[in-house]
Protein backbone atom coordinates (compact mmCIF):
# COMPACT_ATOMS: atom_id res chain seq x y z
CA UNK A 1 0.00 0.00 0.00
CA UNK A 2 1.15 3.63 -1.17
CA UNK A 3 1.42 6.17 1.69
CA UNK A 4 -1.54 7.67 0.06
CA UNK A 5 -3.19 4.80 0.92
CA UNK A 6 -2.98 4.65 4.36
CA UNK A 7 -3.58 8.08 5.61
CA UNK A 8 -6.75 8.23 7.26
CA UNK A 9 -9.17 10.90 5.34
CA UNK A 10 -9.13 14.80 6.30
CA UNK A 11 -12.59 16.57 6.64
CA UNK A 12 -11.79 17.89 3.15
CA UNK A 13 -11.30 14.69 1.61
CA UNK A 14 -14.93 13.69 3.50
CA UNK A 15 -16.23 16.05 2.11
CA UNK A 16 -15.07 16.30 -1.35
CA UNK A 17 -15.74 12.35 -1.32
CA UNK A 18 -19.43 12.78 -0.40
CA UNK A 19 -19.59 15.17 -3.35
CA UNK A 20 -17.79 12.65 -5.56
CA UNK A 21 -14.56 14.61 -6.18
CA UNK A 22 -12.00 12.81 -3.84
CA UNK A 23 -9.00 11.62 -6.16
CA UNK A 24 -8.91 7.82 -7.09
CA UNK A 25 -5.62 7.27 -4.78
CA UNK A 26 -7.31 8.74 -1.69
CA UNK A 27 -10.48 7.04 -2.48
CA UNK A 28 -8.92 3.51 -2.48
CA UNK A 29 -7.75 4.12 1.62
CA UNK A 30 -11.64 3.34 1.77
CA UNK A 31 -11.50 -0.22 1.14
CA UNK A 32 -9.06 -0.63 3.26
CA UNK A 33 -10.19 1.44 6.39
CA UNK A 34 -13.60 0.53 8.23
CA UNK A 35 -13.05 3.48 10.36
CA UNK A 36 -13.09 6.17 7.52
CA UNK A 37 -15.52 4.32 5.27
CA UNK A 38 -18.10 4.33 8.63
CA UNK A 39 -16.84 8.47 8.74
CA UNK A 40 -17.32 8.82 5.06
CA UNK A 41 -20.92 7.31 5.13
CA UNK A 42 -21.38 9.41 7.66
CA UNK A 43 -20.59 12.81 5.47
CA UNK A 44 -22.59 11.24 2.51
CA UNK A 45 -25.67 10.64 4.25
CA UNK A 46 -25.08 14.59 5.87
CA UNK A 47 -24.84 15.83 2.26
CA UNK A 48 -27.53 13.66 1.27
CA UNK A 49 -29.59 14.95 3.91
CA UNK A 50 -28.94 19.13 3.02
CA UNK A 51 -29.14 18.65 -0.83
CA UNK A 52 -32.87 17.39 0.10
CA UNK A 53 -33.66 20.97 1.99
CA UNK A 54 -36.77 22.09 1.01
CA UNK A 55 -36.60 25.51 -0.70
CA UNK A 56 -38.51 28.92 0.61
CA UNK A 57 -40.20 31.76 -0.74
CA UNK A 58 -41.74 34.01 1.24
CA UNK A 59 -45.16 35.33 0.83
CA UNK A 60 -46.37 36.63 -2.60
CA UNK A 61 -46.22 40.58 -3.65
CA UNK A 62 -42.35 40.60 -1.23
CA UNK A 63 -41.11 42.59 -4.28
CA UNK A 64 -44.25 44.67 -4.10
CA UNK A 65 -43.69 45.47 -0.29
CA UNK A 66 -39.79 46.11 -0.75
CA UNK A 67 -40.68 48.00 -4.11
CA UNK A 68 -42.59 50.00 -1.64
CA UNK A 69 -40.21 51.07 0.24
CA UNK A 70 -37.34 51.56 -1.95
CA UNK A 71 -36.20 54.50 -3.96
CA UNK A 72 -34.82 54.57 -7.45
CA UNK A 73 -32.38 57.17 -9.01
CA UNK A 74 -33.41 58.70 -11.60
CA UNK A 75 -31.10 59.14 -14.50
CA UNK A 76 -30.46 62.78 -13.81
CA UNK A 77 -29.27 61.57 -10.26
CA UNK A 78 -32.08 62.40 -8.35
CA UNK A 79 -34.66 59.48 -6.45
CA UNK A 80 -38.21 58.71 -7.48
CA UNK A 81 -40.21 56.59 -4.81
CA UNK B 1 -28.11 43.92 -13.32
CA UNK B 2 -26.67 46.01 -10.79
CA UNK B 3 -25.09 48.20 -12.99
CA UNK B 4 -29.08 48.82 -14.73
CA UNK B 5 -30.41 49.20 -11.25
CA UNK B 6 -28.35 52.00 -10.52
CA UNK B 7 -29.26 53.84 -13.96
CA UNK B 8 -32.74 54.13 -12.73
CA UNK B 9 -34.39 51.07 -13.88
CA UNK B 10 -37.31 49.70 -11.79
CA UNK B 11 -37.22 46.61 -13.99
CA UNK B 12 -33.57 45.71 -12.50
CA UNK B 13 -34.50 46.37 -8.81
CA UNK B 14 -37.41 43.63 -8.95
CA UNK B 15 -35.36 41.43 -11.10
CA UNK B 16 -32.15 41.82 -7.94
CA UNK B 17 -35.36 41.13 -5.75
CA UNK B 18 -36.85 38.05 -7.70
CA UNK B 19 -33.26 36.75 -7.89
CA UNK B 20 -32.33 36.91 -4.32
CA UNK B 21 -35.86 36.75 -2.57
CA UNK B 22 -35.76 32.89 -2.30
CA UNK B 23 -32.39 32.64 -1.12
CA UNK B 24 -32.35 35.27 1.05
CA UNK B 25 -34.99 34.41 2.72
CA UNK B 26 -34.72 30.81 3.24
CA UNK B 27 -31.53 31.72 5.26
CA UNK B 28 -33.11 33.84 7.12
CA UNK B 29 -36.40 31.34 7.89
CA UNK B 30 -33.59 28.46 8.97
CA UNK B 31 -31.72 31.23 11.18
CA UNK B 32 -35.02 32.75 13.02
CA UNK B 33 -37.43 29.71 12.69
CA UNK B 34 -40.63 32.41 12.36
CA UNK B 35 -42.01 32.90 8.98
CA UNK B 36 -42.84 36.22 9.64
CA UNK B 37 -40.16 37.63 11.66
CA UNK B 38 -38.32 35.92 8.53
CA UNK B 39 -40.19 37.85 5.79
CA UNK B 40 -39.73 41.22 8.11
CA UNK B 41 -35.94 40.50 8.53
CA UNK B 42 -35.97 39.69 4.25
CA UNK B 43 -37.66 42.89 3.24
CA UNK B 44 -35.49 44.88 5.51
CA UNK B 45 -32.67 43.63 4.09
CA UNK B 46 -33.83 44.23 0.59
CA UNK B 47 -34.74 47.62 1.40
CA UNK B 48 -31.23 48.42 2.98
CA UNK B 49 -29.33 47.05 -0.28
CA UNK B 50 -31.60 48.62 -2.97
CA UNK B 51 -31.27 52.14 -1.21
CA UNK B 52 -27.78 51.69 -0.62
CA UNK B 53 -27.18 50.73 -4.52
CA UNK B 54 -25.12 53.91 -5.14
CA UNK B 55 -22.44 52.87 -2.38
CA UNK B 56 -21.93 49.27 -3.86
CA UNK B 57 -18.57 48.88 -5.23
CA UNK B 58 -18.84 46.14 -8.27
CA UNK B 59 -15.66 44.67 -6.60
CA UNK B 60 -17.53 42.66 -4.29
CA UNK B 61 -19.84 40.10 -5.27
CA UNK B 62 -23.49 41.04 -5.21
CA UNK B 63 -24.78 37.92 -3.41
CA UNK B 64 -22.30 38.04 -1.29
CA UNK B 65 -23.02 41.36 0.01
CA UNK B 66 -26.77 41.09 0.76
CA UNK B 67 -25.56 37.78 2.42
CA UNK B 68 -24.35 39.82 4.80
CA UNK B 69 -26.70 42.43 5.19
CA UNK B 70 -29.20 39.27 6.04
CA UNK B 71 -26.91 37.20 7.77
CA UNK B 72 -26.09 40.07 10.13
CA UNK B 73 -30.17 41.01 10.37
CA UNK B 74 -30.62 37.64 11.64
CA UNK B 75 -28.16 36.98 14.27
CA UNK B 76 -28.39 40.55 15.84
CA UNK B 77 -32.07 39.85 16.11
CA UNK B 78 -30.86 36.40 17.68
CA UNK B 79 -28.83 38.20 20.46
CA UNK B 80 -31.61 40.61 21.02
CA UNK B 81 -33.72 37.64 21.85
CA UNK B 82 -31.24 36.21 24.10
CA UNK B 83 -30.29 39.41 26.12
CA UNK B 84 -34.52 39.99 26.08
CA UNK B 85 -34.61 36.72 27.77
CA UNK B 86 -32.02 36.78 30.16
CA UNK B 87 -33.38 38.04 33.19
CA UNK B 88 -35.43 36.16 35.62
CA UNK B 89 -37.46 39.12 37.13
CA UNK B 90 -38.66 39.15 33.37
CA UNK B 91 -37.88 42.16 30.99
CA UNK B 92 -36.59 45.07 32.17
CA UNK B 93 -39.10 47.16 30.43
CA UNK B 94 -41.85 44.98 31.40
CA UNK B 95 -43.94 47.95 33.17
CA UNK B 96 -47.38 45.99 34.64
CA UNK B 97 -47.09 42.39 36.16
CA UNK B 98 -48.34 40.93 32.63
CA UNK B 99 -45.50 41.71 31.24
CA UNK B 100 -43.48 40.83 33.84
CA UNK B 101 -45.11 37.80 33.55
CA UNK B 102 -45.00 37.04 29.95
CA UNK B 103 -41.37 37.64 29.38
CA UNK B 104 -40.72 35.45 32.86
CA UNK B 105 -42.64 32.61 30.57
CA UNK B 106 -39.84 32.71 27.77
CA UNK B 107 -37.58 32.06 30.38
CA UNK B 108 -38.04 28.46 30.01
CA UNK B 109 -37.94 27.89 26.91
CA UNK B 110 -34.03 27.98 26.09
CA UNK B 111 -34.35 31.07 24.00
CA UNK B 112 -36.70 29.72 21.19
CA UNK B 113 -40.07 31.05 20.43
CA UNK B 114 -42.76 28.72 19.91
CA UNK B 115 -42.71 28.19 16.19
CA UNK B 116 -46.05 28.53 14.77
CA UNK B 117 -48.54 26.05 12.74
CA UNK B 118 -46.71 26.55 9.61
CA UNK B 119 -42.78 27.18 10.62
CA UNK B 120 -43.09 23.48 12.87
CA UNK B 121 -44.71 21.78 9.77
CA UNK B 122 -42.08 23.06 7.19
CA UNK B 123 -39.01 23.34 10.28
CA UNK B 124 -39.92 19.52 11.62
CA UNK B 125 -37.83 17.66 9.84
CA UNK B 126 -34.55 15.69 11.42
CA UNK B 127 -32.52 17.56 9.08
CA UNK B 128 -34.12 20.98 10.02
CA UNK B 129 -34.32 20.02 13.76
CA UNK B 130 -30.84 19.01 13.90
CA UNK B 131 -29.65 22.50 11.88
CA UNK B 132 -31.85 24.51 14.16
CA UNK B 133 -29.49 22.87 17.21
CA UNK B 134 -26.70 24.55 15.93
CA UNK B 135 -24.75 28.09 17.29
CA UNK B 136 -26.16 30.91 14.63
CA UNK B 137 -22.84 31.02 13.44
CA UNK B 138 -22.37 27.65 12.74
CA UNK B 139 -25.72 27.38 11.39
CA UNK B 140 -25.08 30.51 8.90
CA UNK B 141 -21.72 28.72 7.85
CA UNK B 142 -23.65 25.55 7.22
CA UNK B 143 -26.14 26.91 5.42
CA UNK B 144 -23.97 29.07 3.13
CA UNK B 145 -21.64 25.89 2.39
CA UNK B 146 -24.40 23.14 2.01
CA UNK B 147 -27.50 24.93 0.62
CA UNK B 148 -25.96 28.34 -1.39
CA UNK B 149 -23.10 26.33 -2.35
CA UNK B 150 -20.40 28.92 -1.05
CA UNK B 151 -16.79 28.57 -0.88
CA UNK B 152 -14.91 28.70 2.68
CA UNK B 153 -13.64 32.24 1.06
CA UNK B 154 -16.50 33.33 0.13
CA UNK B 155 -18.39 32.63 3.43
CA UNK B 156 -15.71 34.48 5.08
CA UNK B 157 -16.30 37.59 3.00
CA UNK B 158 -20.10 37.05 4.24
CA UNK B 159 -19.49 37.13 7.95
CA UNK B 160 -16.16 38.81 8.23
CA UNK B 161 -14.75 36.03 10.00
CA UNK B 162 -11.01 34.66 9.12
CA UNK B 163 -11.21 31.48 6.92
CA UNK B 164 -9.76 29.55 9.38
CA UNK B 165 -13.10 30.19 11.92
CA UNK B 166 -14.87 29.56 8.95
CA UNK B 167 -13.14 25.85 8.55
CA UNK B 168 -13.41 25.00 12.15
CA UNK B 169 -17.04 26.60 12.54
CA UNK B 170 -17.89 24.33 9.40
CA UNK B 171 -15.98 21.54 11.25
CA UNK B 172 -17.91 21.56 14.48
CA UNK B 173 -21.25 21.88 12.41
CA UNK B 174 -20.60 19.37 10.37
CA UNK B 175 -19.76 16.53 13.54
CA UNK B 176 -22.61 18.14 15.70
CA UNK B 177 -25.10 17.65 12.53
CA UNK B 178 -23.70 13.95 12.47
CA UNK B 179 -24.24 13.02 15.79
CA UNK B 180 -27.74 14.78 15.65
CA UNK B 181 -28.42 12.55 12.52
CA UNK B 182 -26.64 9.38 14.12
CA UNK B 183 -28.48 9.75 17.23
CA UNK B 184 -31.92 9.20 15.39
CA UNK B 185 -30.76 6.27 13.14
CA UNK B 186 -31.42 2.50 15.03
CA UNK B 187 -27.23 1.45 14.28
CA UNK B 188 -24.42 4.47 14.99
CA UNK B 189 -21.46 4.05 13.34
CA UNK B 190 -18.22 3.30 15.33
CA UNK B 191 -16.53 6.42 16.69
CA UNK B 192 -13.23 6.82 14.20
CA UNK B 193 -9.79 6.41 15.80
CA UNK B 194 -6.87 8.80 16.06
Amino acid sequence: MSDLTMQHLTTEELELWAQGLLGAARTMHLTECTLCLAEAEQERRLHLALAQLPLFAPRAGFADRVMAQVKVPKTSGGFRA
Amino acid sequence: MVAWAKEGHEAAFRELIRRYERPVFALVYRMVRDRALAEDLSQETFIKVLNALASYNPDYKFSSWIFKIANNAAIDHLRKKDLDTLSLDGAPDADTPEALKATQLQIGSGGESPLDEVASRELGGAIERAIAKLRPEYRACILLRFVEGYSYEEIADVMEIPLGTVKTYIHRARNELREHLADRRPETPPARGP
